[in-house]
């Protein structure tokens, strides 16, 4: 992703104006329950591309923009079980295995017989079981929230806007992406206005 | 923080509950008449082991529940805790608890001034333990510095004071708040809470290793103080989930405690009285396993043999597996429905566990035979007595003397701190 300074002006080459792409539209509120509000207007409105941006975790904004819960517990649970299940094969294969293939390749674990225990034995097993499950579920746990979240990523549009930098200290923002079929530069705009934004503008990808 | 923050009902309709006071004092007078009876009826009944077996696990189920109660004051006030502000009351009435629960050991006090401990602790009497078996005479003769009936008494004594001036500690200031608010008050629990917290830990540990380890004195698990916290802490959290839940349905504390903290207490649930337990339990199994000494896997063969067998799975898939599944949805934590009956299951799952702990003996006869197959084909008819009379009246018993108790305090105390200065904190918490 290219990134531009606020500042610098679109450059003419010859006959043809380059156009910069659109990424959206940031509206700045002075404070939490203005953004409220209006996130409750824009999520009526129909949009789809467009968040929130707080300085601090907002109570209830989740529910006034209508987002939906997350299916990332689902698919830790899902890595957990997995983690489990490799941790139980991993084990019963390399202490227990013992089987050829088409009687050409004989494929043998590593059978160990300690104070007389049978060669697969659970409670043996358990605790390298649990922490594959563990292991298995933080990595995805964390691996698959980055994923959703689209990071890692070396910069953002939103950070060329000057205006936006006050998102980590005293200012709220609603930003719509152009990318949403219900956007219109300037019908968006007049709407953001109309919310009651203290400031709106255009953020060029 | 919410545009539209909801008007919440501090009228004392909604955070008083007078009318607790009869019903309650009506069960703990029922379940006080139900356990003297069982007394006297117990002390001459053929097999006053067994009996006393009964009553030390009935009463450790209600001592353990008050226990878990008084374990999450402890860890709310040292946390500087926000949440949990609008069910303390009810943690505080169910704590309150152990300023009777004393009268439960007085059975033994009363069999030791008889002279007759060994009928349920075979340590109390060597040379009756000589008979049975000498090996083991011999390993608990051993430990007769600690395991001897004065210091036994003395140790009792000490937890059970413990414990009562802890729980007054914390209730009476914490009452003592909602008429003069002030915060030195807070400040002062905060302070104590760590002291509080070493101490509950030291005593709920001996105590396990006094009152259901020593059942089998050649027996030891270092594990074992561990294992008895977490009972505290299933049953009293699973005490405290219901105790809210049913006060909430009889039309009290309505807008004050939420979904978002009946999802708490579903997490803490979760998170100790399952999980933890689970931990600890195969910790404790696991170890003992590997290591195979004779000594140490008496007390698992003991659960092993005829019908323990099936308690011992029973327990793996009640207290473990089966509430694991169904308490990790968020769903099943913040709806009533379902938290109640995961608080009522797991409350039962932890009189289960202490059934499991203090009934199994470990046959004394071992040693005559060869392999384990032996032991199991002699044992298989061991019934496992859970059907057994006594089993029910004291647990019944017992039971009207929590509930009653914790009524009557509820009704005395009010069903909110009103002045604490976390209370606003607490009302408009949120799970994020």
């Amino acid at each position: 992703m290219t990134t531009l300074s606020p500042t610098t002006a679109p450059v003419t080459q010859g006959n043809q104006i380059p156009r910069k792409r659109l990424y959206g539209i940031v509206a700045e509120f002075h404070d939490p329950a203005a953004l409220m509000a209006a996130a409750d207007k824009v999520r009526m409105a129909g949009f789809r591309w467009w968040d929130c941006h707080t300085p601090f975790p907002v109570h209830g904004l989740d529910k006034a923009m209508g987002i939906k819960r997350t299916i990332l517990p689902v698919l830790v649970f899902g890595a957990g079980l997995t983690g489990t299940t490799i941790g139980f094969c991993l084990q019963a294969f390399t202490n227990a295995a013992s089987f050829s293939i088409w009687a050409l390749v004989w494929v043998t674990g590593y059978p160990f017989l300690i104070s007389g225990k049978p060669l697969i034995s659970m409670p043996a097993f358990i605790p390298v079981m649990f922490e594959l499950t563990i292991l298995l579920s933080a990595l995805s746990a964390v691996g698959i929230m980055f994923l959703f979240n689209g990071l890692p990523r070396w910069n953002h549009p939103l950070l060329s806007n000057k205006r936006f930098l006050r998102v980590t200290d005293d200012r709220f923002f609603i930003v719509i992406e152009s990318r949403d079929p219900r956007f219109f530069a300037s019908r968006t705009e007049q709407f953001l206005k109309d919310l009651g934004a203290k400031a709106v503008e255009m953020v060029e990808a | 923080m919410s545009a539209s923050a909801p008007v919440i009902n501090l009228s004392s309709s909604n955070i008083r509950a007078d009318g607790l006071s009869r019903p309650g004092f009506m069960l703990r007078l029922f379940g006080f008449a139900i356990l003297v009876v069982a007394f006297f009826i117990g002390m001459r009944s053929p097999d006053q082991g067994l009996f006393l077996r009964f009553w030390m696990q009935s009463w450790l189920f209600v001592t353990t529940v008050s226990l878990g109660g008084l374990f999450f004051l402890i860890v709310h006030h040292i946390s500087h805790a926000g949440w949990s502000v609008v069910v303390r009351r009810p943690a505080e009435a169910i704590a309150s608890n152990l300023q009777w629960v004393w009268i439960g050991f007085l059975p033994f006090v009363f069999y030791w001034w008889k002279g007759d401990l060994s009928i349920i602790f075979p340590w109390a009497n060597l040379d009756a333990l000589k008979h049975i078996s000498l090996e083991e005479a011999e390993l608990v003769g051993k430990k007769t510095a600690f395991l001897n009936d004065k210091f036994f008494m003395i140790r009792a004594a000490v937890y059970l004071v413990t414990w009562f001036v802890l729980s007054r500690f914390f209730v009476s200031n914490s009452v003592a708040q909602d008429s003069d608010g002030s915060m030195a008050r807070t400040k002062k629990l905060e302070k104590w809470a760590g002291p509080a917290a070493i101490l509950f830990g030291l005593t709920t540990s001996f105590a396990a290793f006094d009152w259901i380890m020593s059942l089998n004195p050649a027996w030891f698990s270092t594990m074992f103080g561990v294992y008895f916290f977490v009972g505290c802490c299933t049953g009293g959290f699973a005490y405290i989930g219901i105790v809210c839940l049913r006060l909430q349905a009889l039309g009290y504390l309505k807008g004050i405690i939420t979904t978002e903290h009946y999802q708490d207490i579903g997490k803490l649930l979760f998170a100790f009285g399952v999980v933890f337990w689970a931990y600890i339990a195969f910790s404790q199994y696991m170890l003992i396993w590997y290591a195979n000494i004779p000594e140490e896997t008496a007390w698992f063969l003991a659960r092993q043999l005829g019908e323990w067998r099936v308690v011992s799975v029973v327990l793996l898939f009640g207290h473990f597996i089966l509430p694991f599944l169904f308490l990790i949805s968020r769903w099943t934590k913040r709806w009533r429905g379902t938290l109640l009956f995961a608080c009522v299951w797991m409350l039962a799952s932890q009189w289960f566990d202490l059934f499991y702990l203090i009934q199994p003996t470990i046959p004394h006869d071992i040693g005559a035979y060869s392999s384990y197959e032996q032991i199991l084909a002699h044992y298989a008819n061991e019934s496992a007595h859970f059907l057994n009379p006594w089993n029910w009246i004291l647990l019944v018993g017992f039971m009207l003397m929590l509930v009653g108790t914790t009524l009557s305090r509820l009704s005395s105390m009010g069903l909110l701190c009103m002045k604490d200065p976390r209370l606003a904190e607490s009302l408009r918490f949120e799970n994020m």
